[in-house]
């Protein structure tokens, strides 16, 4: 703590002399980012290219399934999807035309990924960001408004526990019972308009805003114990603005670094609210292609989602930048 | 698991209770064209192409676009519908169809023989159809199409079900086959039906639009001329107790698939009607396999049946709902069910004991179960985790209690991903699958009785008795119904009596529930799957 501190003040006269050498640093990392970033999607394409063939079945039996196998018939569906290949030209040819922007076609739902994959993107961003906007709102009201306070933090404390322990799909049931079925107030499916987005948002979002509240208010309360703190109230800050702008910026880091857990859960978690509401989604469309061995579906929604994770890591990286001026450290000086 | 089913059907029953109670009993009145109507529906199609399309429950909804040479009527027979009639030659193995005047397929393409014929031989194509093209229309060596409102199919041999295959085939405008949603289906694959596919969201639903110049539906159809509704969507509903809250809720009109726990809700209801029909087809049934393990001996299979009690089983699984099953085929298959199966077998503990004792299976272990040479008697049903409906995971449980307390028998039921299950089902490897399927005129009994390398496509007993193709070719071979009949009632008592190859357990059926104010619900007659939006109208 201490060195940090010097080693920041005697940075200070030679700014304008790091600024530079800071900026060929950004280049440089972005230019790493960009490479691991795609080092990412290349081993998340190979994974899944490789745990398919691993798995049980073979496709050409998965798509005939319990019809009538001839000779002919295998034949027919190797030649369409080019399975009597050897598999090492089977993936290259794979490559080569995700490099050309042509995901194929799936083996089952017979048509074009990328417009298949396009068409659900939206619909399960729309949840996705919902439930995430409700995840961050339920952590931060109850860390903020409990923290530090025995009774409505035993209270908050069990509602957390109850919404995480609670299965999802009961969940959405629970709410499509109270909100739909008996007050009528949200209708029960669909991706048709906002109202249609309430429930779904709330049955996936608030488990996860409930460890996210737990996460933020031990971090608020740790926060809340330094001395920082009582110099703050010495200075006659009241306790909310506290909370809200000295304690939530430390309470924040253990907090963002769940985010990528978040994500993780609102992607898989969004398989079961999707069918449980009827919703359109990219959930229902990778459960089904991974059962199926849908190669050409599973491949993209692999890169979709590496994708995904490789930016919002970044974008993790840069928030712990800006919530901690101890990390920014890519300075030469800083660095010594 | 009972927790959560306890919960809904309080739930359910509360919303009964609460229930709007305004509707208004209508079904002597006028019907009405006009509006709209929704219906929630558990299973999305893969494919929209219902030539390519195997999934029964699908049926319901891509029959409203696409139509076929005959109907059903309840008994069996057959009524014109785009054909006006048929012929079969003195020789059997000629079949002329003569169509109808005036059809037109939705996007303007006339309806004739070229069209027709442009169906049946893209189907005979690996390449377009898959399994199809090994089914029935390879039998098809010649099509013929002497004028425009006649075609002829000559088959390679006389085969009997042809006819319920061709008059039951769904028909594409030629000009689909072009398209690039051949496949997978959609709005550009037009048919011939009262309704026409307008948009499918994927994971959402599908929405059909009255065809307007529609005038030919089949003489036994519940009106004639366009249908009555505007426009119906589908919207895909995948929980059961989501699409019993969305009808009692009225976010939805209809629904179909109601589970049992469920039905007392719209059962005598004032604001709800509530229909069931039984299926056709091969009664859902355990086939044990005659190839792997303990199975192999045909003393073992008939302990099994033995061992258990079906009626007590179905009575505490489903409280009654379900129609017990006896043998290879619909207890409601006017055709070639045999009943004198019934009650001829099982429930039998004592000779169950008795025969497991002969096989050698005398001594038991520490929990109970009979072994012999150290080794437990150990019988694998195998079950693909993804195709569990209808309580069916409770109802093996239940038959596994049975099979352990009366006879010492471990029923080990496996639940398997879909890529286990197909490769288990190729290599053999499993003791028993339980399955059913809907096909009529017996071709239901060949899929499961054929071998599985001739035709026997899902054959999980994998049995390979010379009798039994012989029989099945031989009634096959045969326009006489009588011969038919008395082929298929042999090999019933061979299948279920002598050889224990299955023990049938119950046949599966349609449930259909809707609000009071839909009118003309009803079931295809003979084939018995819920009947597309034709007939249906709103009095509200």
């Amino acid at each position: 703590m201490d060195s940090q501190n010097t080693s920041a003040i005697s940075s200070a006269p030679t700014f304008f002399a790091s600024h530079r050498l800071r900026r060929n640093g950004l280049a440089a990392q972005i230019a790493g980012r960009i490479g691991s970033g795609m080092l990412v999607l290349w081993a998340a394409v190979t994974l899944s290219f490789v745990s398919l063939q691993l798995a049980p079945g073979d496709i050409v039996s998965l798509l005939i399934g319990e019809q009538l196998r001839t000779p002919e018939v295998e034949a027919a569906i190797r030649a369409e999807w080019g399975l009597d290949e050897p598999l090492l030209s089977q993936y290259l040819s794979y490559l080569t035309r995700i490099l050309h922007g042509d995901f194929g076609r799936s083996y089952i739902l017979q048509t074009e990924v990328s417009q298949l994959v396009l068409s659900q993107i939206l619909p399960t961003l729309k949840l996705t960001t919902a439930a995430l906007f409700v995840a961050i709102i339920f952590g931060l009201v109850s860390a903020v408004l409990t923290a530090g306070r025995r009774i409505p933090r035993g209270i908050a404390g069990a509602l957390e526990l109850t919404l995480v322990s609670t299965p999802s799909f009961w969940l959405g049931i629970l709410l499509l019972y109270l909100f739909s079925f008996t007050l009528k107030l949200f209708p029960v499916s669909g991706d048709r308009s906002f109202s249609a987005l309430v429930l779904p948002a709330l049955a996936l979002g608030l488990p996860l805003g409930a460890v996210v509240g737990q996460v933020l208010r031990q971090g608020l309360e740790r926060a809340l114990e330094e001395p920082f703190a009582l110099t703050v109230r010495s200075w006659g800050t009241s306790g909310l603005v506290l909370r809200l702008r000295h304690g939530l910026r430390h309470a924040a880091l253990p907090a963002v670094t769940l985010t990528g857990w978040l994500v993780g859960s609102l992607l898989s978690g969004a398989v079961i609210t999707e069918s449980v509401f009827g919703r359109p989604g990219l959930g229902r469309v990778t459960v089904e292609a991974v059962l199926g061995h849908d190669l050409p579906v599973v491949l993209a929604v692999a890169i979709l989602s590496a994708f995904v994770y490789v930016t919002l890591s970044t974008l993790v990286d840069v928030l712990y930048l800006w919530l901690d001026p101890r990390l920014r450290s890519d300075s030469p000086e800083a660095a010594r | 698991m009972l927790a959560r089913r306890h919960f809904l059907s309080l739930s359910a029953a509360l919303l009964a209770a609460t229930a709007l109670s305004s509707s208004i009993l209508a079904s002597d009145r006028k019907p009405v064209s006009g509006g709209k109507l929704t219906w929630g529906v558990e299973t999305e199609p893969a494919t929209l192409n219902p030539q390519l399309n195997g999934q029964d429950k699908t049926k319901l909804l891509l029959r409203n676009a696409f139509e076929s040479l005959l109907a059903r009527s309840a008994d069996g027979g057959y009524v014109p519908w785009l054909a006006t009639g048929y012929e079969i030659s003195p020789d059997g193995r000629t079949y002329t169809f003569r169509l109808r005047e005036g059809v037109k397929f939705s996007d303007g393409q006339a309806f004739d023989a070229a069209a027709v014929a442009t169906n049946f031989s893209k189907l005979k194509d690996a390449s377009y159809s898959g399994s199809v093209s090994a089914g029935p229309v390879a039998l098809i060596v010649k099509i013929d199409t002497p004028d425009t409102r006649t075609i002829s199919f000559t088959l390679d041999r006389i085969y009997a079900p042809f006819l319920d295959y061709a008059a039951g085939l769904e028909l594409l405008s030629p000009g689909a086959f072009a398209s690039a949603q051949i496949k997978s289906g959609g709005p550009e694959i037009a048919g011939t039906g009262p309704f026409i596919l307008r948009r499918y969201a994927k994971g959402q639903e599908i929405r059909f639009v009255r065809n307007p110049d529609y005038n030919w539906a089949p003489t036994n159809a519940g009106h004639q001329g366009p249908a009555y509704l505007d426009e119906v969507t589908y919207r895909f509903l995948s929980e059961s107790s989501v699409r019993t809250g969305a009808l009692a809720s009225g976010q939805v009109d209809v629904i179909e698939g109601v589970s049992g726990n469920d039905a007392g809700l719209f059962k005598g209801s004032a604001d709800f009607s509530y229909k069931t029909a039984l299926n056709t087809g091969t009664p859902y049934s355990l086939f044990l396999n005659v190839t792997w393990g303990p199975t192999q001996d045909v003393k073992v299979r008939k302990a099994l049946i033995a061992s258990i009690d079906v009626d007590a089983v179905l009575k505490s699984v489903y409280r009654g709902e379900r129609t017990r099953a006896w043998g290879i085929t619909s207890p409601i298959d006017t055709q070639f069910y045999d009943k004198s199966i019934e009650k001829t077998y099982g429930a039998d503990p004592k000779r169950a004991n008795q025969l497991l004792d002969e096989a050698g299976w005398t001594s038991r272990d520490p929990q109970g179960f009979r072994t012999k040479e150290g080794k437990r008697l150990t019988i694998e049903v195998v079950q693909a985790q993804a195709t569990v409906r209808d309580q069916r995971d409770v109802l093996l449980q239940a038959l596994q209690a049975q099979a352990r307390q009366s006879a010492g028998i471990d029923l080990a039921i496996v639940f398997v991903d879909a890529g286990t299950y197909t490769e288990r089902r190729k290599t053999g490897q499993f003791g028993s699958i339980a399955n059913s399927n809907t096909p009529t005129d017996a071709i239901d009994v060949e899929y499961h009785y054929l071998p599985v390398d001739q035709g026997g496509s899902i054959n999980y007993s994998r049995a390979a008795a010379p009798e039994l193709s012989l029989w099945l070719k031989e009634a096959a071979s045969t326009l006489d119904h009588k011969t038919r009949f008395d082929l298929y009632a042999r090999l019933q008592r061979f299948a279920i009596l002598d050889q224990a190859y299955a023990l049938p357990l119950y046949e599966p059926e349609d449930q259909v529930a809707a609000a009071r104010y839909v009118n003309g619900i009803g079931f295809r007659p003979f084939k018995q799957m819920p009947e597309s939006a034709y007939d249906l109208w709103r009095s509200q």
